[in-house]
């Protein structure tokens, strides 16, 4: 069977979610002050905050009082020569943010909210410099507008983990917060999952990827740029091969497999190799286009049974990886510089138990007990990566939020998001579990009313059928991605509702509940509320 | 000691129309997922489509032509019961997705008969969180039986480990001396397998294994045909599913070696129907087969579950063929009206497991072994009679029509016991 077209839409798609969008134009100094062009029907000021952080403020006329400060995702901080596949020709931009999109911020203006954002002092890992940059432009929005408030705190992927942050450190400053597609609670857990698929990649199928322990200064800056060139390099050749493989049935690895890789496991079809990579990292084992539940033709023909459960699969680790890849390329770097050295370290991991339990849901497509034995052996032997004390220590002194909730919250993010794991927004839940149960506890002892939860959890489901096949069988990959899939792939039903929920909340102290807000999750389509709902942890929290 | 219990279904069946009489006409309001005043809505995932489908796409209508039934009969504890069927075409990530439908917006407030080990795995999260009770899993791995991993699921299957430690038994009992060699699925389905091998201490003279589905390329069985000539096997025992055991068959008649190895088949590959639907007219050649089996033969005449079973089936399931997974349907669905009574006139999902954690061993079941649920067990059946495929594809005991030896034994290193016939209680523990 031939795997049709090119992953560059794709992975641009999903690079495109990390960067930022623009909508204003960057302030050339900063400013004590915001200067505003005083325009109606809406006031749009622009300053930039003591870090230097650029800020956007949009104010409309019937300003109701509240404002929506919106924390912009992770964006690179070093530039990505065009030379480079997919991602080339990226420049570093601090450009602010003030919401999701510009359908999303005409939105809340026409209700007379207000909206504003940076583009933060530092791009990559920002989490202390970014909730200080909005803490300062909260004051200023405060100062500024004498009129407002209250302050609905919103952010996505790495804005995310700064919202929740920022929540956690004002309280009650806030009157509502929505961490979407959030980052995990530690820079160490986010780049784990990106880490233990990026040395999968370097130990199954190019050694030459140095993936980590970058050196210092413009050196460091080059290995990570040839890493990423190698990196799409070799997805290149696996996607080709996987073509192969599923045609012909013979095993096709690339050519920058190491010869001990052939000898051992060359029996195996590479598709199996890179599906058990991706699996005992933690991807989502469904992508934008790959659903491992649909194949060409008759759904009775064994030519659709085929591709479905044992092609789908590796070709969305194949989809999800590459985005995977390249943040554990550029974030570590980032990090590395930050912390001092080398900060990924899998001398103690045990692949075979990260993926106990997919091994066996995945059997079929990873070829079989034997061959999924066979490999997690050679992963076993094979060399780790060992990280520098010192780093680690200092990684670990940057921000990481705890759970701790005190305003009402919603989170929001798909089932099969492969940057930020819906299980990250889980993890938030659980911990969040713990601090309620005391709250009602303590509440039923004084005899107040027990209280309702300050946390809504959304999540995105995948349907059940959304790969899609041209003329000849082969699979689409331009079409739009699925709902539940890539990362921070939200419909404007969905960010509208999200918006809609926080002002409920902030209004009213609490959150809609009941049928209410099942009808509300409802109507935007694609997602669940269901309390019970539990999506896997990353890896880093339960080798589940 | 394992022995053998049955209760007759001509009882069963009349106390299931009396109970239905008595309440239904004062039921309370109900508040528990999936429990109307006059509704039970229960989900069921399988194969319906994709090359799993064979076979085993009969098994809801079976399910629902025994539901009709009782629900011409007034239902449990007056409530209807609805099934609601989703195809997860055998893919574990389709499984996940249709049954994340079936808890999240169908509401069910059970799923019963879910097929697969690979496809109950991949659910098990959603399983649990919802604190979902999982009925009569359709598949043999001993894992499920796990109560700490899998709190609500009940496997009602002998385990693949049981099933192999019987098969162990059988083979040294009546194959001694010959040279057998084992294809297995090379998955938990098949690891099961060579434990419980392992456990009887069975000697092959070569295991093959096959990643699930490869028995569709030709070049997979023909390494298995090139594997057993060249061990010299004169006997195959096959651990597949039923789709393996007829690319076996097919392998073995290019081989032309039909009638010159002897196969022993697993309880899940050996259904006669489907075998001749997937063979056409090779289908006779595999008469003389050894297979494994845990209810009685649908052929069995002289079987009263087998004669109940029928008549259900000729009135509510269109005359669909009797076959072994109409009656695995029905004998679900039966055991699954008689915990959904159990569990009370206001069931919830707690009080439904703890009615199967605390009766279901009681209850009435067309299998000759008995179910060992209890509060600290979640094992179902254990033990196996073995028959021959006759021409018409129907096992027949080897002991003759109606007359079944059953083995019984645990996942474990508990001893096979062998029963001496369906009839007696009398049986022989055999270490």
């Amino acid at each position: 069977m031939k795997i049709s077209s090119t992953y560059k839409k794709v992975a641009v798609l999903a690079a495109s979610a990390l960067a930022a969008l623009a909508f204003t134009s960057a302030p050339t100094a900063a400013h004590a002050a915001p200067a505003c062009d005083g325009k109606v029907p809406v006031t749009s000021c622009i300053g930039a905050t003591s870090d230097g952080a650029p800020y956007s403020m949009m104010v409309p006329a019937n300003f109701n009082g509240t404002v929506y400060l919106y924390s912009h995702g992770y964006r690179y901080n070093v530039d990505i020569p065009s030379a480079i596949p997919l991602i080339g020709g990226y420049k570093i931009t601090n450009t602010p943010q003030p919401g999701p999109n510009a359908t999303i911020i005409g939105y809340l203006l026409s209700k007379g909210y207000a909206v504003m954002g940076s583009g933060f002092a530092r791009q990559g890992w920002n989490g202390d410099s970014g909730v200080a940059t909005d803490v300062e432009l909260i004051n200023t929005f405060k100062t500024q507008f004498t009129k407002t408030t209250h302050v609905i705190a919103w952010g996505e992927s790495l804005g995310g983990f700064i919202t929740q942050g920022l929540a956690e450190k004002l309280g009650t400053q806030l009157s509502a917060a929505a961490p979407l597609c959030m980052a995990s609670s530690t820079v160490e857990a986010e780049l784990k999952m990106a880490g233990d698929f990026l040395w999968g990649v370097k130990t199954f199928f190019d050694p030459s990827i140095k993936a980590g322990n970058y050196s210092a200064g413009a050196a460091g800056y080059a290995e990570a740029m040839t890493d990423l060139g190698k990196v799409f390099t070799v997805m290149g050749k696996l996607q080709a091969g996987i073509g192969k493989e599923l045609v012909t049935g013979a095993p096709s690895w690339p050519d920058t497999t190491p010869a001990a890789v052939k000898s051992m496991l060359g029996t195996i079809p590479s598709r199996s190799a890179l599906l058990l990579i991706g699996l005992m990292a933690g991807l989502p084992a469904q992508s934008a286009h790959f659903d491992g539940t649909t194949g060409p033709g008759s759904p009775n023909s064994s030519s659709y049974t085929g591709f479905a459960l044992l092609g789908s699969p590796a070709l969305a680790i194949l989809e999800n990886g590459t985005n995977a890849a390249a943040l554990a390329i550029l974030a570590t770097l980032d990090v590395e510089q930050q912390a001092g050295g080398a900060t990924f370290d899998n001398t103690k991991t045990d692949y075979a138990a990260q993926v106990a339990s997919e091994a066996s849901t995945y059997s079929a497509a990873l070829s079989g007990s034997t061959a999924t034995n066979g490999m997690l052996a050679y992963l076993a032997a094979a060399p780790r990566a060992t990280a520098n004390p010192a780093a680690v220590t200092k990684m670990r002194s940057l921000l990481q939020w705890t759970g701790k909730i005190s305003v009402p919250e919603v989170t929001m993010v798909g089932v099969s998001d492969p940057i930020t794991p819906a299980g990250d927004s889980t993890y938030l839940a659980n911990q969040y579990a713990a601090q309620y149960a005391a709250q009602i506890k303590a509440n039923i002892k004084n005899h107040l009313p027990r209280g309702s939860s300050n946390l809504i959890s959304i999540y995105g489901l995948t349907p059940t059928h959304y790969t899609t096949f041209d003329a000849t069988g082969s699979p689409v990959t331009s079409t739009p991605a699925a709902n539940g899939t890539n990362h921070c792939n939200f419909t404007t039903a969905q960010y509208k509702t999200v918006a809609d929920l926080l002002a409920y909340a902030s209004t009213n102290g609490k959150h809609l509940s009941g049928g209410p807000l099942l009808t509300a999750v409802r109507k935007m389509g694609g997602s669940t509320v269901d309390l019970k709902f539990q999506a896997a942890l990353p890896k880093y929290y339960s080798q589940d | 000691m394992f022995v053998q219990r049955r209760t007759k279904g001509g009882i069963f069946a009349a106390a299931v129309v009396a109970a239905a009489a008595l309440v239904a006409s004062a039921l309370p309001a109900h508040a528990e997922t999936g429990v109307t005043s006059s509704t039970i809505k229960l989900g069921v995932t399988i194969p319906l489509t994709g090359a799993a489908a064979p076979g085993y796409n009969k098994i809801p209508a079976a399910m629902n032509a025994y539901f009709s039934y009782v629900n011409a009969n007034g239902g449990v504890n007056g409530r209807q019961i609805k099934l609601v069927v989703k195809d997860d075409a055998y893919s574990p990530a389709q499984t996940l997705s249709v049954t994340n439908d079936l808890i999240l917006k169908d509401k069910v407030f059970a799923l019963v008969g879910t097929l697969g080990t690979a496809n109950n795995e991949a659910t098990t999260r959603l399983v649990n969180s919802q604190g979902v009770p999982r009925l009569f899993v359709n598949t043999g791995f001993s894992g499920f039986a796990d109560m700490k991993k899998y709190p609500t699921t009940f496997p009602l299957f002998p385990s693949y480990a049981t099933e192999a430690k019987v098969m162990g038994k059988y083979l040294a009992d009546n194959f001694a001396g010959h040279k057998v060699a084992l294809i297995y699925q090379d998955d938990d389905f098949g690891m099961d397998a060579l434990k419980g091998f392992g456990t009887a201490g069975t000697n092959f003279v070569a295991k093959i294994p096959y990643a699930a589905l490869s028995q569709a390329d030709p070049s997979v069985v023909g390494k298995w045909i090139t594997s057993i000539v060249a061990a010299g096997a004169d006997t195959v025992v096959m651990f597949g599913v039923t789709s393996a055991t007829g690319a076996l068959a097919g392998g073995l008649y290019k081989a032309n070696l039909i009638g010159k190895v002897q196969l022993i088949l697993g309880s899940v590959g050996s259904d006669g129907t489907t075998l001749k639907g997937l063979l056409g007219p090779l289908a006779p050649a595999l008469a003389g087969s050894i297979a494994a089996s845990f209810l009685p033969s649908p052929a069995d005449a002289t079987d009263e579950y087998i004669t109940q079973f029928k008549a259900i089936n000729a009135q509510y399931n269109a005359g669909a063929t009797f076959d072994n997974n109409v009656l695995v349907g029905m004998n679900t669905a039966m055991l699954t009206v008689q915990a959904l009574r159990a569990a009370g006139t206001s069931p919830t999902r707690a009080s439904l497991i703890k009615a199967i954690e605390t009766k279901g061993s009681t209850w009435a079941s067309a299998a000759f072994s008995p179910i060992l649920y209890s509060p600290t067990s979640h094992v179902g059946y254990t033990g196996y009679w073995f028959g021959k495929l006759g021409l018409d594809g129907n096992a027949v005991s080897v002991d003759g029509p109606g007359k079944y030896t059953l083995y019984t034994t645990d996942s474990g290193s508990a001893p096979v016991v062998k029963a001496c016939n369906s009839s007696s209680n009398a049986s022989e523990g055999i270490a």
